[in-house]
C-alpha cells in the first residue's frame, strides 16, 4: 500500500468512527418522537438558553481576545510568556475541574464580594455564560493570535509612515486583514461554548427551565435512561454545530489576498 | 522646506552618524550588506529607538512618533496593503490624515497619472506585476504631501533594464515634487544615476559623503576605494576632439577615445572589471586597445587581479579565476588590454 493510500485510509477510518456514531443515533430515531421532543417547551428552552449563552460568551470572549491576542502577537512585555502558557489552561484542565475552580473562587472573600455586591453567578444563567467564557477565551486568543502572527508588522510600519496612529493602523490594516481569522475564531468559540458541559453543570447546576442547556439536557435524559430523547437532542446539537462549522469553511475559503 | 540632519546618531549597528541632507537633495546611501543603511532610514522615520539627534529643518524629531514625522518610506518589500486596491493604497495616507474627499481624489489621480498607473486603479496588489507594484508603492509613499521620502533599495527586485528606467523616472519625479530623498541602493552604478550626493556607509560609520564624481575620483579612504571597485584613475594630458562625437584623450603613452560631450576631461576612471585581457593581438581597429607587460598577479578567492604596465601607466584588470587559468599568464608576459568604451567615466575640470 502506497503512503498516500495509507494516509487516506487513516482519514477515512476517523470519518467512519464519527459517521458510525452519528448513524447509530438513527437506530433509535422515531419520527413523531423527534418532532415532539424538539417542540417540547423544555427542549426549546434549553435550545434558546444554549444559543443565547453561547452567543454572549463568544462575543465577550472575542471582545477580550482581540486586544489580548494583538498584545501577545506584537509586544514583548513582562509576564507575556506566562500569559501565553496560561491560555492553555482550559485545554489541560478538565472542564469539571475548571468549573470547580470557579465555584471555589466564589467561596473566597473576593468571590463572595462579587456575588453579594455584583452579579450572582452560582446556579444562575450568568454562571453559564461565565463558565463558557472561561473555557473558551484562551482558545479564542490562541486562534486570533495565530491569525495576527501571519500579518507582517511591516504593514503597520507603512501605515505609520503614512500618518496613521498605532490605533488607526490597527483598525485600518490589522483588523481588516485578520477579520476572517477573527470570524473563524468566533464561530469555533461559539461552537465550543454551545457544547460546554462540565464547567457549566458545576457552577450553574442542572435546573430544568432555568440552567438546563442542551448538553445538560442530554445528560439528564441519558441519566434517566431516555435513549430516544437523548438521540433527538444529540442530533439537534450535531445539526447546529456541524452546520455552522461547514458554513465557516465555505466563508473562510472564499477570498484570498495573496 | 525640509533639510535632514543626523547628529551623533548611534544604534546598535550605527556608530556616531553625522549627516546632513540638503533641502530637495537626493542622497544615496551605499555600502555592503550589514553596513546599517536600512537602519539609518528607520532612524529617520522614527521606527526604531536610537541615541543622538534627528532634526528636520533644525527642529528635533526625537520625541515625535513615526506617524507624526511626515516622512514617506518606500520599503524594500513594498508592503502594499493586500486588502486594498491600487488607488485605495495610494489614498490610504490621505484618508487616515483626514483630508477631504476631493483632495484625496485629485491627489490620487495626479499621482496615478504621473506614474502612468491610472489603468491599474481597481486592481489588487496580487494582480500587479513587480514594476507596477513599485509604482503604486511610490505613489502611496508620497501621496500625503510628504516632503521627505526614504527609499530602501526600491529597484532591487527588478530586472536591470526596468530598474534603470525606474531610477531615472524616480529622479525626475522627486525633482518635480521637490522632495528631499534618501535612497538606499546596493550598487554604485545605480547610485550614480540618481544621486546628487552619495554617502558610503561601512560597518555603521559614514566613510565619505560627496558627489558621485568625487567619490569615484577622490575616494577619501581605502574602504571607499575598495567599495567602488578600485578603479584605475588616469590623469589626462591632452584632449583632441575627433569627428563623429568622440574625443581622444592622451594619458602618458595611452590614447583613449570616448564620447565627446563638450567637456575638457582631466581624469578618466576605468573599473578593473571593465578591462579585457588577451594573450593574442585582437583583430580590428586599435581603438582603446593597448599592448602591455604583466607586472603583478594578485590571486583572490574567485577572481584574479592583474597589473599591466602600458608605458608610464599601470592598469589593474580583474578576471575570473577560470578566465585567468585559460590565459596561462605570468609576470613579464606581453598582454593586450581592451577597454570598454561605454563604461568609461571621466572627471571634468
Amino acid at each position: 500500500m502506497s503512503f498516500k493510500r495509507l494516509a487516506i485510509a487513516f482519514s477515512v477510518a476517523v470519518f467512519l468512527i464519527y459517521a458510525g456514531l452519528i448513524l447509530s443515533l438513527f437506530y433509535f430515531y422515531q419520527g413523531p418522537l423527534f418532532v415532539n421532543t424538539l417542540l417540547s417547551e423544555r427542549t426549546l428552552y434549553s435550545l434558546r438558553l444554549s444559543l443565547t449563552t453561547a452567543t454572549v460568551a463568544a462575543v465577550v470572549s472575542i471582545f477580550f481576545a482581540v486586544p489580548a491576542a494583538y498584545a501577545l502577537s506584537r509586544y514583548k512585555f513582562f509576564g507575556g510568556q506566562i500569559i501565553d502558557t496560561l491560555l492553555e489552561l482550559p485545554m489541560i484542565v478538565s472542564p469539571v475541574a475548571l468549573g470547580a475552580m470557579i465555584l471555589i473562587f466564589f467561596n473566597t472573600p473576593a468571590g463572595q464580594l462579587i456575588q453579594n455586591r455584583g452579579v450572582d453567578f452560582v446556579f444562575t444563567v450568568y454562571g453559564i455564560v461565565l463558565a463558557q467564557f472561561i473555557t473558551t477565551v484562551g482558545i479564542a486568543i490562541r486562534l486570533i493570535k495565530a491569525a495576527m502572527d501571519e500579518i507582517p508588522e511591516r504593514y503597520e510600519d507603512v501605515a505609520k509612515t503614512l500618518g496613521a496612529s498605532p490605533v488607526k493602523a490597527f483598525f485600518t490594516v490589522v483588523l481588516p486583514l485578520c477579520k476572517r481569522g477573527i470570524f473563524a475564531s468566533f464561530v469555533l468559540t461559539w461552537a465550543k461554548a454551545l457544547g460546554e458541559f462540565g464547567a457549566t453543570i458545576t457552577i450553574a447546576g442542572s435546573m430544568a427551565m432555568k440552567t438546563e442547556t442542551l448538553p445538560i439536557a442530554i445528560f439528564m435524559r441519558i441519566s434517566s435512561a431516555d435513549i430516544q430523547g437523548t438521540a433527538v437532542l444529540v442530533l439537534i446539537l450535531i445539526g447546529i454545530g456541524l452546520g455552522i462549522l461547514y458554513g465557516v469553511r465555505l466563508f473562510a475559503g472564499k477570498k484570498s489576498y495573496v | 522646506m525640509p533639510q535632514i540632519e543626523l547628529k551623533n546618531v548611534s544604534h546598535y549597528v550605527l556608530r556616531d552618524i553625522n549627516l546632513t541632507v540638503k533641502d530637495k537633495e537626493i542622497l544615496v546611501l551605499v555600502g555592503p550588506n550589514g553596513a546599517g543603511k536600512t537602519t539609518v532610514l528607520n532612524v529617520i522615520a522614527g521606527l526604531v529607538d536610537y541615541m543622538g539627534q534627528v532634526c528636520f529643518d533644525g527642529k528635533t524629531m526625537d520625541r515625535i512618533p513615526a506617524h507624526k514625522r511626515g516622512v514617506g518610506y518606500l520599503f524594500q518589500d513594498l508592503a502594499l496593503f493586500p486588502h486594498l486596491t491600487a488607488s485605495q493604497n495610494i489614498a490610504y495616507g490621505l484618508k487616515v490624515q483626514g483630508y477631504p474627499a476631493d483632495v484625496i481624489n485629485n491627489r490620487t489621480k495626479e499621482l496615478m497619472n504621473a506614474l502612468h498607473i491610472s489603468r491599474l486603479k481597481e486592481r489588487y496588489p496580487k494582480n500587479l506585476s513587480g514594476g507596477e507594484k513599485q509604482r503604486v508603492a511610490i505613489a502611496r509613499a508620497i501621496a500625503p504631501f510628504q516632503k521627505i521620502l526614504l527609499l530602501d533599495e526600491p529597484t532591487a527586485s527588478l530586472d536591470a533594464q526596468t530598474a534603470k528606467f525606474l531610477r531615472s523616472e524616480l529622479r525626475v519625479l522627486l525633482k518635480q515634487f521637490e522632495i528631499t530623498a534618501i535612497f538606499v541602493i546596493h550598487d554604485l552604478l545605480g547610485a550614480e544615476e540618481v544621486a546628487d550626493r552619495i554617502a558610503i556607509l561601512h560597518k555603521g560609520r559614514i566613510e565619505q559623503v560627496a558627489s558621485p564624481k568625487d567619490i569615484l575620483f577622490q575616494p577619501k579612504t581605502n574602504t571607499v576605494y575598495e567599495f567602488i571597485g578600485m578603479p584605475n584613475i588616469l590623469e589626462c594630458d591632452k584632449c583632441h576632439v575627433l569627428s563623429s562625437g568622440l574625443v581622444e584623450v592622451a594619458s602618458g603613452d595611452m590614447k583613449i577615445v570616448l564620447p565627446y560631450e563638450g567637456d575638457i576631461i582631466s581624469k578618466i576612471a576605468i573599473s578593473p572589471h571593465d578591462i579585457y585581457l588577451s594573450g593574442k593581438k585582437p583583430p580590428g581597429p586599435a581603438l582603446n586597445r593597448y599592448a602591455g607587460i604583466v607586472t603583478e598577479i594578485i590571486p583572490l578567492r574567485s577572481i584574479v587581479r592583474v597589473k599591466v604596465c602600458i608605458g608610464q601607466n599601470t592598469l589593474m584588470a580583474e578576471l575570473s579565476k577560470e578566465a585567468f587559468d585559460d590565459m596561462n599568464l605570468g609576470v613579464g608576459n606581453e598582454v593586450f588590454v581592451i577597454v570598454k568604451l561605454r563604461r568609461l567615466r571621466y572627471f571634468v575640470t
